[in-house]
């Protein structure tokens, strides 16, 4: 325990010396003074000025979620300015790391960004290759765009009023989600002080029913609906309770407010309410906490609950709190505390879905720090409570969604490619058996192609090169969070993995790493144009010897990888560098520092000499691909006489066939060179001598069956011994 | 196929069953490491082993409790994987060659093993690990 306490201190200090002096490491996974998210005076510990240029004082927090007010000295009198936010006090959209993109952000009183700055990220893509003015040219394109614009990632779109933002390359999903939080956060406050107008929605009319469902039935048709948080949601040590079980309903609609306050206590409240008011319940049936909370002190108002329509939040101060003593419903579980909350605000309607928000605060165990988080629970009244049922609502696309849909025809154009590459490897039988050892254009034609769109179009254009942090990214994602959006929101790497996974059972790992790895496609290219220009007798390979012992390396890297990550994700990351896929295809070897840069180029100019050396011995994504590749459905064919035959192993490239004869299949490339000298009866010693003796006795050749021999030509039972005899 | 070499197949511990039986047979050699009645094994190694397997066995169970961290579980999983891969070369030194639903084996080299066994355990840990975690016994 001892130790790995030490490694924990200590991998966080390796981390920091790694990335000394590279880009954004002034930000990433900084320490924040705990008060930045607890403090009144946010601008205390928040460098204020920086987004909100000419403010000389700021005020303390207010609202809800909270903000501060910024001003300028005019003569003497303080002038408001705008405002100044700081991101994780309004929403917890996660980033790539699947940790939030700390950001303060200032808004001018009408509604326009005037600065935006981040102080703490722990996006591991953005501190090694991407540089940090990247990210900050990214964050100026908010600077003067108005909060209630259409901003998204992507091309502008302007017949649908949609302005475009510059993604950052190679760092997609974290731009992504940092739009989200600008406009969450930009949006949230603007509505509070009033620059963004609420939208007015039709109220619902309710048809006439004297109905007075059961809980059950309040239940099964969605009147009343259930939120839940569990304890380890927020960082806390699970007693078999969950932190809030709360049950919550609308209270207008007649059936279900009689059946939860009794006629008289429906009619009572109903009375209370003047038009366009609205009612809710909420009961807290099991917690460790109170949903209510004290902060209710604070200025009136009660943080933890609230209610959202769209965009348009509700939120509850003490004038908007009635006690509920009893639920009448038949079959309502017990509960500990209990509200009745008043949605004031205009524009809400019942016929339409809303949402109960839970804010919660997530403790980070490590850390201790707290970080924002909220829960919510859809509810929208069943059609049968009203006339003319539920009105047509447009749910916008998720971000994934957007993504696949903006890219659909680069994502159908992929996926062709790798099923008409899938079927010419699957075709492959055919294919070996047109060729022959000096002519291996049928195999190669396909593979050549694979290469090149590989390169040029996954690889460069379209940065989908699969790289091991990925793995690690599922590893973690298994053990701490499955968010399928995080994947979805690259679709070429998803579509990819996808292919992969099933490819490396099918198959094994070499068709993914033979044929279509962008790097290993480039790395095996360089070494054929070698070959072509003349370079052919500066070419080498390792002895068999040490290359037995060398491959061993990619996998020790892997599982150094792995081992690392479950400690400190962010080091891991650092340390995958040792796959140069970053600096060739998405930073580009000109464009980093010089030892990325040269580690790449090495890499890559070895290859011109010998076959692959980063793939063999390196790897740590060929590794993890090699190792189910043990358990691959269908391999490459051998006869017996390769136990005794060198042809093949002296051949191939991947030093993958043993002195046995046998194919490592972890090794093979599958470059199919070997199973073109199996059928090749010019080539294949065993079928080369049968080819003879058949020629000299007179016989015919027949074709060459399935097994890499001529036909026999008599009946099978007289003629097996002399056949196995001449093979 | 990619052996050459025929000498390298080899025969399941469970023989030649078919069907339903092969296929419980199957389940029960991936499940159950050590040698069946009649095969030679070493004993120091299975003595170890049936410790270690016990010992993460409770580990589950204590983490089933919530008795027990999510980095601590991993650790025995992990732990007990180790020992896995030499009860395993000891007492059934094969992997399956080729299509999972065929009859084939090979014996298996140190790597093999290491591949089984870590994919199998990895397999198995995460079904266990998500299943705890979703009824709340676990916590990362
Ligand atoms: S070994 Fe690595 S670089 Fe080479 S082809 Fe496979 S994944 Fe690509
Ligand atoms: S020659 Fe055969 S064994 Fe070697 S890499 Fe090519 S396909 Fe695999």
């Amino acid at each position: 325990m001892l130790s790995l306490r030490a490694l924990r201190r200590f991998l966080p200090a390796l981390a920091s010396a790694l990335v000394a002096g590279s880009a954004l490491a002034d930000t990433y996974d900084v320490k924040l003074p705990p008060e930045l998210s607890t403090s009144p005076k946010l601008c205390d510990y928040a460098p204020c000025k920086d987004v909100m240029p000419g403010a000389t004082s700021f005020s303390e927090r207010r609202g809800q979620p909270p903000f501060v007010e910024a001003y300028k000295d005019e003569a003497g009198q303080k002038k408001l300015l705008g405002y100044v936010m700081l991101s994780t006090d309004i929403t917890d959209i996660p980033a790539y790391s699947g940790k939030p993109v700390v950001t303060l952000i200032g808004m001018d009183t009408t509604g326009h960004f005037t600065g935006v700055k981040i102080l703490k990220h722990s996006e591991p893509i953005l501190l090694l290759g991407i540089p940090e003015a990247a990210l900050v040219k990214f964050n100026n394109q908010y600077l003067g765009k108005f909060v209630g614009d259409n901003i998204e990632i992507g091309k502008s779109r302007p017949e649908e009023n949609l302005i475009g933002l510059d993604a950052i390359t190679g760092a997609t999903v974290t731009v992504i989600a940092q739009n989200q939080v600008m406009m969450t956060s930009g949006n949230e406050v603007a509505k509070q002080v009033g620059i963004l107008k609420p939208v007015n929605r039709p109220q619902a009319r309710f048809i006439a029913s004297t109905a007075t469902p059961s809980w059950a039935e309040l239940v099964s048709d969605g009147s009343v609906q259930r939120l839940v948080v569990k304890a380890e949601e927020v960082g806390l040590k699970s007693d078999g309770r969950p932190y809030m079980d709360l049950w919550f309903g609308y209270l207008n609609e007649p059936s279900i407010g009689r059946a939860i306050l009794g006629k008289y206590g429906y009619d009572g409240l109903m009375s209370r309410l003047s038009a366009g008011e609205h009612a809710i319940f909420i009961i807290k049936t099991a917690g460790m906490d109170s949903f209510k909370g004290s902060g209710f002190v604070r200025g009136g108002l009660y943080d933890r609950v609230q209610v959202r329509q769209d965009k348009d939040s509700f939120t509850f101060r003490d004038l908007d709190y009635v006690n509920l003593w009893g639920v009448s419903a038949s079959g309502a579980p017990a509960f500990d505390e209990s509200a009745i909350f008043i949605i004031r605000g205009k524009s809400f309607s019942a016929a339409y879905p809303w949402k109960l928000i839970f804010l919660g605060n997530k403790i980070d165990k490590e850390t201790s720090t707290k970080t924002f988080a909220n829960f919510d629970k859809e509810y929208w009244l069943d059609a049968k409570y009203l006339e003319g049922g539920r009105p047509k609502v447009v749910k916008p696309d998720p971000t994934w969604l957007k993504v696949w849909k903006e890219r659909a025809v680069e994502i159908g154009a992929f996926t062709v490619f790798l099923l008409l590459i899938s079927v010419a490897y699957a075709s492959r039988d055919k294919l070996v058996r047109r060729s022959t050892h000096k002519n291996k254009w049928p195999v190669n034609a396909f593979k050549y192609t694979a290469w090149v769109v590989s390169i040029g179009f996954v690889g460069f254009t379209a940065m989908a090169q699969p790289s091991i942090t990925q793995v690690l990214t599922w590893f973690h994602s298994l053990l701490f969070q499955w968010k399928w959006e995080l994947f979805l929101s690259d679709p070429l790497i998803f579509v990819f993995w996808i292919f992969i996974i099933v490819t490396v059972f099918v198959w094994g790992r070499g068709f993914f790493c033979g044929w279509l790895c962008p790097f290993g496609s480039l790395s095996e290219l360089l070494y054929k144009i070698g070959q072509a220009v003349g370079l052919k007798r500066f070419q080498f390979h390792l002895p068999q010897k040490l290359h037995d012992k060398l491959k061993w390396v990619k996998y020790a890297v892997f599982f150094g990888l792995l081992a690392v990550s479950f400690f400190n994700m962010g080091l891991a990351e650092k340390l995958a560098e040792v796959e140069p896929f970053k600096t060739t295809f998405l930073v580009g070897i000109m464009n980093r520092s010089w030892p990325y840069s040269l580690f790449a180029a090495g890499l890559l100019g070895l290859s011109i000499f010998t076959e692959r050396p980063f793939c063999k011995y390196l790897c740590p994504l060929g590794a993890a691909l090699a190792m189910p590749t043990t358990f691959r459905w269908f391999g490459l064919k051998r006869k017996e006489e390769c136990t005794s035959c060198k042809a093949c192993a002296k051949g191939c490239g991947s030093l993958a066939i043993d002195t046995k004869g046998n194919i490592d299949q972890r090794e093979c490339m599958l470059c199919l060179d070997c199973m073109v000298l199996y059928y090749d009866d010019h080539a294949c010693p065993p079928l080369a001598q049968e080819r003879k003796r058949r020629t000299k006795a007179g016989q015919p050749l027949t074709p060459i069956n399935g097994k890499g021999y001529y036909i026999p030509i008599h009946p099978a039972p007289a003629d097996k011994k002399q056949e196995g005899a001449a093979a | 196929m990619t052996i050459a070499d025929k000498t390298e197949l080899r025969q399941p511990a469970y023989g030649n069953a078919h069907g339903l039986k092969w296929l419980a047979a199957e389940a029960w050699d991936h499940l159950w490491p050590w040698a069946g009645r009649g095969q030679a094994a070493r004993k120091l190694i299975q003595g170890a082993g049936f410790a270690l397997a016990i010992a993460a066995t409770v580990a589950w169970v204590l983490a089933a409790m919530g008795r027990l961290e999510a980095g601590a579980i991993i650790g025995w999983w992990f732990g007990w994987s180790v020992l896995e891969v030499f009860v395993r070369l000891d007492a059934k030194p094969y992997v399956k060659e080729g299509p999972w639903w065929g009859h084939l084996y090979r014996r298996a080299t140190v790597m093999d093993m290491i591949c089984y066994v870590s994919f199998k355990n990895l397999l198995i840990g995460a079904v266990l690990f998500i299943g705890l975690k979703s009824i709340g016994a676990l916590q990362v």
